[in-house]
């Protein structure tokens, strides 16, 4: 049987691509991701192996771009506490106690503008939210200028301004822990952390301490590390937090698109076509 | 008076000889007789513009939360008893779904504007139709028929008045028509939908789900259907709930109060 696998689908990081299976697999030319992170690879050990690695970065844009627009707008509008105050049944009618913070006007800064950033800059810009954007590179002016968008060649200005901070990047060495003690001590108090990037880019104990600490405001997290947290985690019992179990990509929509993406992968490199979303080891 | 308090009545109105003006919070006025209050010679107010913008991003909070079951995902993500994040959980997509505004006030405009950046359809209905520029501006098509939006809209949000017209506007009939993978969104009033209809609408999958931050009454009798149906959202009319508007509408009603009292032309006064 498994000499006759020659490629590999992998369905939300399963199965767990090690130096055991690759040596099970002698004919195995492609592995296709479902979805865009491919830090759960080992790319280099993979490639030693001569096979191909493709992901599906076309089909995953809208759908975790309106992730990251539902999580900032569930946040900033307090809309879980009011959820609970609505439905449950030791309700005062107090609409006094909690209020949320505007979304329309406010300053959101963006952190990571490839496709998924852009898509969120464009929604956001129909909120007439005023944009920041922190990249390796700069956006192209005619780009920038569609979404109203000024470029934030350090990480710090954006932090300092930012009334909403979206972290929107892939998961490399780079970006380990990119949102740390010091990043969230130069945002505003009255600022929400928003990540639907990967868990592992927030450091996950200072961010505890700046939510308990008001240090930020609040946070709204689709992506934690490890998913699920442990259940005794302290960020599942604060308050001014939102999680989300990965919700990114998460729709009948994106599902199908994401698998003729992956399938349209696999056939080129099959057929020794090139492939059309190849990821290589940098 | 904020959210309809003190009850304005005969009685009220009898004791309070020299009552000039009333200033309503937000932009409803529903629950006040206009003509009763006109027979005493009280001016009325309200803060009209200033809750649209707050309005219009919750109505896109509600719709993003329900088609990403939001809620529910939240519930998983911190339920004691989840091991593991099921990977055939999924929710409908809000990117190139077709939206139908029932109400393109100054509110469903808005909607409308933020729709357009997630690439969805609009179609509207509304007592008149707006102009070409403003139609183009966030691509809305006009439904003349309301059934017409309701049969082609993947979500349907209601951003209406509430008067004897639209007074359960969305009944049996309209829940009817709406498809069965439909969500019917309120930021209007709880009265503008039949609300016993829309009860066995959901049980019976006639749509698919409900988001409403609006009820009637509210809150609802903690015993009611609607608050146990697992595809319902509700949020406590949290509509213009945010400290800076709350704060222009404090300033709104003042500046109200202040010229009624001086025999001034009156800021939003509701004739």
């Amino acid at each position: 049987m498994s000499k006759k696998v020659q490629a590999i689908y992998l369905w939300w990081h399963k199965p767990v691509i090690d130096q055991e299976l690759l040596q099970s697999l002698p004919n195995l030319k492609v592995i296709a991701n479902s979805g865009v992170g491919m830090d759960h690879l080992d790319l280099k050990l993979v490639a030693n192996f001569g096979v191909k690695m493709a992901n599906a970065p076309c089909a995953v844009s809208s759908s975790t771009a309106d992730t990251g627009m539902a999580l900032l707008l569930a946040s900033a509008s307090v809309f879980l506490a009011g959820y609970h105050i609505a439905i449950s049944s030791g309700m005062e009618y107090c609409e006094a106690d909690f209020l949320g913070v505007e979304v329309t006007g406010a300053t959101l800064g963006i952190i990571g503008m490839g496709s998924i950033g852009y898509k969120i800059a464009l929604r956001a810009k129909a909120f007439e939210m005023n944009i920041l954007y922190h990249n390796r590179t700069g956006r192209k002016e005619q780009e920038e200028q569609a979404v109203g968008a000024a470029y934030c060649e350090k990480i710090d200005g954006l932090l300092q301004r930012a009334d909403f901070v979206m972290v929107v990047v892939s998961l490399t060495p780079q970006t380990h822990k990119l949102i740390g003690k010091r990043e969230m001590e130069l945002m505003k108090p009255t600022a929400t952390l928003i990540n639907i990037s990967r868990g592992a880019v927030v450091d996950q104990e200072a961010l505890v301490t700046a939510l308990q600490t008001g240090v930020i405001r609040a946070a709204a997290l689709d992506v934690t590390h490890p998913e699920p947290l442990p259940r005794d985690h302290t960020l599942l019992k604060l308050k001014n937090v939102i999680i989300t179990p990965h919700l990114g990509i998460k729709t009948d929509k994106a599902t199908y698109m994401i698998t003729e993406e992956a399938v349209e992968n696999i056939l080129a490199a099959l057929n020794g076509l090139p492939i059309p979303s190849e990821v290589l080891p940098s | 008076m904020w959210y309809h308090r003190p009850v304005i009545n005969e009685e009220l109105l009898q004791s309070l000889p020299n009552l000039k003006i009333v200033a309503s919070s937000g932009v409803g006025i529903d629950h006040l007789d206009l003509k009763l209050l006109s027979s005493y010679g009280v001016k009325v107010s309200n803060t009209p513009f200033v809750v649209s913008t707050d309005t219009a991003d919750l109505g896109m909070a509600l719709m993003l939360a329900s088609s990403r079951r939001l809620v529910e995902g939240y519930q998983i993500a911190v339920s004691p008893d989840t091991e593991y994040f099921p990977a055939d959980w999924l929710g409908a997509e809000v990117s190139g779904a077709t939206l139908g505004i029932v109400g393109m006030g100054t509110i469903g405009y808005k909607v409308a504007e933020r729709a357009k950046a997630f690439e969805m359809k609009i179609l509207y209905h509304n007592r008149n139709r707006r102009n070409k520029e403003e139609e183009s501006a966030v691509g809305a098509i006009y439904c003349k028929k309301i059934d017409d939006l309701l049969q082609q809209s993947d979500f349907v949000l209601l951003s209406v008045n509430l008067t004897p017209q639209t007074h359960k506007l969305i009944g049996k009939r309209e829940l009817e028509l709406m498809k069965p993978t439909a969500t019917l969104i309120n930021t209007s009033r709880g009265l503008v939908v039949d609300q016993d209809a829309l009860v066995e609408a959901l049980q019976n999958k006639v749509i698919k789900a409900a988001a409403l931050d609006v009820t009637y009454p509210e809150p609802l009798p903690r015993d009611h259907p609607l608050l146990k149906l697992k595809n319902v959202i509700i949020t406590p009319h949290i509509g213009s709930a945010t400290k800076k508007t709350r704060r222009l509408m404090m300033e709104n009603m003042t500046e109200s109060i202040q010229a009624g009292l001086a025999g001034l032309p009156i800021p939003n006064e509701v004739l």
